[in-house]
């Protein structure tokens, strides 16, 4: 995602927000989150929220703009987000995509697929081997 | 008891299982499968936004904590692409 938000931030906006958790120790933890050391019990305040949304952005550099849900989960609710989507709005305050519900259907390439049709399409080369540090991706499956 | 019914019954108790065993094999085994249907099941929404809807607003707290802002006032001049999701 951090790649399309390069490669797009000069024609759209890019705003993250922080919803509640999916995997939280209190509640399910998978065995990746242990792995990878992403270990939170859900938030019970809007400050523990944006603790660990700080955490989020510290570990992995993340440039993208971020906003913390509120505690009752408005934005959320709004989206029907959990545990993860996208959604694109047009210039008119509409909704132009609507991405499937997280992890199974959520697909950042349909986003930057969306982007290129208006944009024009953003090559680059072959990404390089992985390696073993996990990548900047909010709730993705490992 | 009659027969239906114990037959019924038995069917019925057979069927839950074949379904968790399943979710078992989708979820990575019976704790993970315990924990879909407990906790992400009851947060799982389809919603009924759809293309075209016009884009429901919400306040959000920035980063510092300190200032909240409403997504509907970063839409307007381009494109939004709003990404939701969370740490774990």
């Amino acid at each position: 995602m951090v790649q399309i938000y390069n490669d797009y931030k000069d024609h759209a906006d890019f705003l993250t927000v922080y919803v509640r958790e999916a995997h939280p120790t209190d509640e399910w933890q998978m065995k990746s989150n242990v792995k990878d050391d992403v270990c939170y019990a859900q938030p019970k305040t809007l400050a523990q929220r944006v603790a660990i949304a700080n955490d989020f952005i510290k570990r992995f550099n993340y440039p993208i703009a971020f906003g913390v849900d509120d505690i009752d989960n408005a934005a959320n609710d709004a989206y029907s987000a959990w545990p993860e989507r996208f959604y694109i709005i047009d210039e008119s305050g509409r909704i132009a995509y609507r991405g499937g519900m997280g992890p199974f259907h959520y697909n950042p390439d349909e986003v930057r697929g969306w982007l290129a049709a208006r944009y024009g399409e953003v090559k680059h080369d072959p990404p390089a081997p992985a390696s073993a540090a996990p990548v900047a991706s909010l709730s993705s499956p490992k | 008891m009659t027969l239906f019914w114990k037959w019924a019954i038995g069917v019925f108790l057979v069927l839950l299982l074949v379904v968790f065993l399943l979710l078992c094999k989708m979820a990575g085994g019976p704790k993970d499968a315990y924990g879909m249907l407990r906790y992400a099941l009851p947060h799982m929404h389809r919603g009924n936004l759809k293309v075209g809807d016009d884009a429901p607003d919400a306040r959000l707290l920035s980063l510092d904590g300190a200032n909240h802002f409403h997504i509907r006032e970063r839409t307007g001049a381009r494109p939004l692409v709003v990404i939701f999701g969370s740490y774990t």
